[in-house]
């Protein structure tokens, strides 16, 4: 019997290990639709395309059932949604994101890119316009929404041609960003929120003002979750001069329920201004976090 | 609070080893980088106080679990007296004192005496530590010191002896000993049957600082029934026999036991009994026998102490002395030379000369100093003469006769005399002294005198001890015998030899005190050696009171396992 391995459930860092961000993201990707058998994405409205025979699992609200009543085959009809959907992904780039807790694991930036090729690719396959925005301090690239045949590639290689970030001082980012978006629809923000939560809270409340739809992907490396280390380590932010010296082993409980309570403010914050916001580990399987989003 | 082992106290500086690490380990902690640093210094923001409250008390609880396990080595001390018998205690200077006098070996109870006293100085010694400083007196007054061990295998070993033991003076002068010593206790600990005859007049001085213990008597203050024969003296051919004993004890049957000279020991017949009870004499008359030197025995029946029960005599049987008087004598030795020849002490003869000129010829000349000073010249060229080395001296300072050797006349004033000297050291010449001068020799066969025997040089012509002295001159000091002494020592007869001759005894036996086995009240111990008496389990407890202390080591111990289990639940508590 021939075990099937569906790369989406992998774990990331294997993954990411089988090549560039286009066939981890392809792979992933198929993975993923195989298992769901559904459009992750329902569009603002669909229009039939074709038939393709039924297989298990597909939704029997699907079938066509006067051609079961005609010829007595199973048949499900197959839609395309319409590509009025705007899609923004907005990664962040900056020097915290080139972080990883372990040599094993990939950097949250890795994790993130890898993540947004993924999501271009299953919204572009649904041919809804996607786009792409990275960000650190400033903007660093710009890919407006499109859904032409290479915007994928074109999306690949902004993420690939984007550097690892020195600052981070990404609220303002955030503000700019709220400029280039000016037709309504779907954002997606894939950062690790070190930033000040009021100012990135401003910028997101305000791209819902404007009738976005705004999803907040929070990445976080397991290590920065649960706080592990030598007896007595200095540590030392990446992003700034500001270092700390901790011994992690008593410290570990306070800042394990600093992390919790940050990502329920973040959460609580989100869900406030109708706001999606899905905490994810980087050691969470690709499609295991695409499936927050169905 | 004292230490056992002070050293280990320069321990205490590890204390210091929590902080110091604190204050290594914070120097150069390896860095990292950690993008949620908002979060951590927030983490740390909020913990701060808890964080050190917690740094302080493990260091507080480290630090002071150093200390208690370093105080614990250092085994303190503290004051105590719920503390039992021995253990822990400060150091001690302790001089046991065992005695094994005579006494000792009576039986009480079916068991010798000297058994439970070795039981329970074999306990008081083994309660000492390693710091203590022991000594083992016994009966002959001598200080032994010694390890634990030492003393122990010592005091196995001990058996009733045959010396008195004056308690007074052993007392005095074991805590003048531990008193030197500069340890913070010092105690004498008397393990004896404290007879009353033990203690001497008075107090013993006993420094401030020294305890006495005393073991009260087994008996509970209740005298045991004994009889000892005291004296056995021959005179005018009869034995007279004084017992002595514990007050109160019937008249007991005594058998006088005689030898014949020179042969063995055990050898002897019974010449006569008589009865007699503890403090009176019997006197038993003795067989005619021939001329030389005799043994007797006078036994008792056995009773509770067996060494006492038997005493040895001994006398000689000689012809009278043939004694001449020079009518330079003088008026007293003629007097007193004429009772002795109506008692038939003496005859008249020549084989002795009593006179103030040395003559020639043989037989042995008592020579007393010349009443004209003009002749002490002459008289000193006679003794040349006659081959004596001691010569008449100038003039002496008057004072008391002192000897051991004759009988009855010591103290008595001496007023004038000559100082004897060119004896060339030999003391064994000297029989009598006045002022430490010589003042009786004996050399070769002239007694020389430094006084002529007349009231106005001496009272001893006054004294009743004159014709004993005068039959003792002529008798014995002329011939060269020494005196029949009494010693103490196991029964027994050794005499004094001087080449082929036979020239005195010496008779060995307890002293009689010993025989009085009437415990002394606890008053007259108190007052004589300043001891309480405790029975047994008291003189266990009491011992090392002084300094009696708690050791404190299993409490710190303890604690410090405590203090650890506390640091161990903070360590983790927080991890």
């Amino acid at each position: 019997m021939t075990e099937v391995r569906r790369i989406d459930l992998l774990d990331p860092a294997e993954v990411a290990r089988l090549g560039g961000i286009e066939i981890v993201a392809q792979g992933v990707v198929e993975g993923f639709l195989a298992g769901i058998h559904r459009s992750p994405f329902r569009g603002f409205s669909v229009e039939f395309t074709e038939h393709r025979a039924y297989q298990p699992g597909d939704e029997p609200r699907y079938l066509d059932w006067k051609i079961l009543a005609r010829a007595d085959r199973l048949f499900v009809k197959q839609f395309e949604e319409e590509t009025n959907l705007r899609a923004m992904l907005l990664v962040d780039a900056s020097r915290s994101m080139a972080w990883r807790g372990a040599p094993g694991r990939l950097t949250k930036r890795a994790y993130a890119d890898r993540l947004a090729a993924a999501l271009a690719l299953i919204l572009l396959r649904q041919r809804d316009a996607t786009g792409l925005i990275t960000f650190d301090e400033v903007v660093r690239q710009v890919i407006p929404a499109r859904v032409k045949t290479g915007q994928w590639t074109r999306l690949v290689r902004g993420l690939i041609d984007t550097p690892d970030g020195r600052g981070t001082a990404a609220e303002a980012a955030l503000l700019r960003l709220t400029g280039l978006l000016a037709r309504r629809g779907l954002v997606v923000l894939v950062s690790d929120l070190l930033f000040d939560r009021a100012l990135a809270l401003t910028a997101l409340r305000y791209l819902r003002h404007r009738g976005h739809n705004v999803i907040v992907f929070h990445l976080m490396d397991p290590a920065e979750a649960e706080l592990t280390g030598p007896p007595e380590v200095r540590f030392r932010d990446p992003e700034s001069p500001a270092s700390v010296v901790v011994r992690p082993r008593e410290l570990a409980r306070a800042y394990g329920e600093t992390v919790r309570r940050e990502v329920a403010a973040w959460r609580s914050a989100c869900r406030r201004h109708g706001i999606g916001y899905h905490h994810v580990l980087t050691d969470l399987p690709f499609g295991m976090a695409l499936r927050l989003l169905a | 609070m004292t230490f056992l082992h002070p050293l280990a106290l320069l321990g205490l500086a590890a204390a210091a080893i929590p902080a110091l690490l604190h204050l290594l380990e914070r120097r150069v902690p390896p860095e990292a980088e950690f993008p949620p640093i908002r979060y951590l210094s927030e983490a740390e923001r909020q913990s701060a106080r808890r964080l050190k409250l917690r740094h302080l008390l493990l260091l507080v609880l480290r630090t002071a679990l150093i200390a208690m396990i370093v105080m614990a080595a250092a085994r303190p001390l503290v004051r105590s007296r719920r503390a039992a018998g021995g253990g822990a205690h400060e150091p001690t200077a302790l001089l046991l004192i065992l005695d094994n006098s005579p006494s000792s070996g009576a039986v009480v109870d079916g068991r010798p005496l000297i058994e439970r006293l070795k039981t329970v100085a074999r306990g008081a010694i083994t309660r000492a530590a390693a710091g203590d400083r022991l000594w083992l007196m016994l009966a002959d007054g001598v200080a032994r010191a010694g390890s634990r061990d030492a003393l122990v295998a010592t005091v196995d070993s001990v058996v009733p002896g045959w010396r008195r033991l004056d308690l007074s003076g052993a007392v005095a002068q074991a805590s003048r000993l531990v008193d030197a010593e500069p340890l913070p206790g010092r105690e004498v600990a008397v393990v004896s049957d404290l007879q009353r005859t033990t203690f001497g007049e008075g107090r013993a001085d006993i420094p401030r600082g020294v305890r006495v213990l005393a073991l009260a008597s087994a008996t509970g203050g209740e005298a045991l029934a004994n009889r000892g024969v005291s004296q056995a003296r021959v005179a005018g051919g009869a034995v007279a026999i004084t017992l002595v004993g514990t007050p109160g004890g019937r008249p007991a049957p005594v058998t006088v036991r005689l030898r014949a000279p020179g042969s063995p020991a055990g050898r002897s017949h019974d010449v006569g009994r008589a009865l007699a009870a503890p403090g009176s004499s019997a006197t038993v008359p003795l067989p005619s026998v021939a001329p030389g030197w005799w043994i007797g025995e006078a036994v008792l029946d056995p009773d509770e102490l067996r060494a006492d029960d038997r005493r040895a005599f001994v006398w000689r049987v000689a012809l009278p002395a043939r004694v001449r008087a020079d009518p330079g004598a003088g008026p007293f030795v003629a007097a007193a030379l004429a009772v002795l020849t109506q008692g038939k002490r003496i005859v008249e003869g020549s084989d002795v000369t009593v006179g103030e000129r040395l003559r020639g010829g043989a037989g042995t000349t008592v020579l007393l100093p010349p009443s004209d000073p003009a002749l002490i010249g002459q008289a000193n060229r006679a003794l040349v003469a006659r081959g004596v080395a001691w010569r008449f001296g100038g003039a002496g300072t008057p004072g008391p006769i002192a000897t051991a050797g004759v009988a009855g006349i010591s103290g008595i004033p001496v007023a004038r005399r000559y100082r004897l000297g060119g004896g060339g050291g030999d003391t064994t010449a000297i029989l009598a002294t006045v002022n430490g001068d010589p003042w009786l020799v004996r050399a070769g066969d002239v007694v020389l005198l430094g006084s002529r025997l007349d009231t106005a040089w001496t009272a001893l012509p006054a004294s009743p001890a004159f014709v004993p002295f005068v039959d003792a001159l002529v008798n014995r000091l002329a011939r060269g015998e020494a005196s029949i002494t009494e010693a103490e020592g196991p029964p027994g007869v050794a005499f004094q030899v001087h080449g082929a001759d036979t020239v005195g005894a010496v008779v060995s036996a307890p002293d009689a005190r010993e025989s009085d086995l009437t415990p002394a009240a606890p008053d007259v111990v108190r007052r004589a050696i300043g001891a309480e008496l405790l029975d047994e389990a008291q003189f266990a407890a009491e011992q090392y009171a002084g300094t009696r202390r708690t050791d404190m080591s299993g409490l710190l111990l303890a604690l410090a396992l405590l203090v650890a289990g506390v640091e161990l639940g903070v360590a983790t508590r927080a991890q």
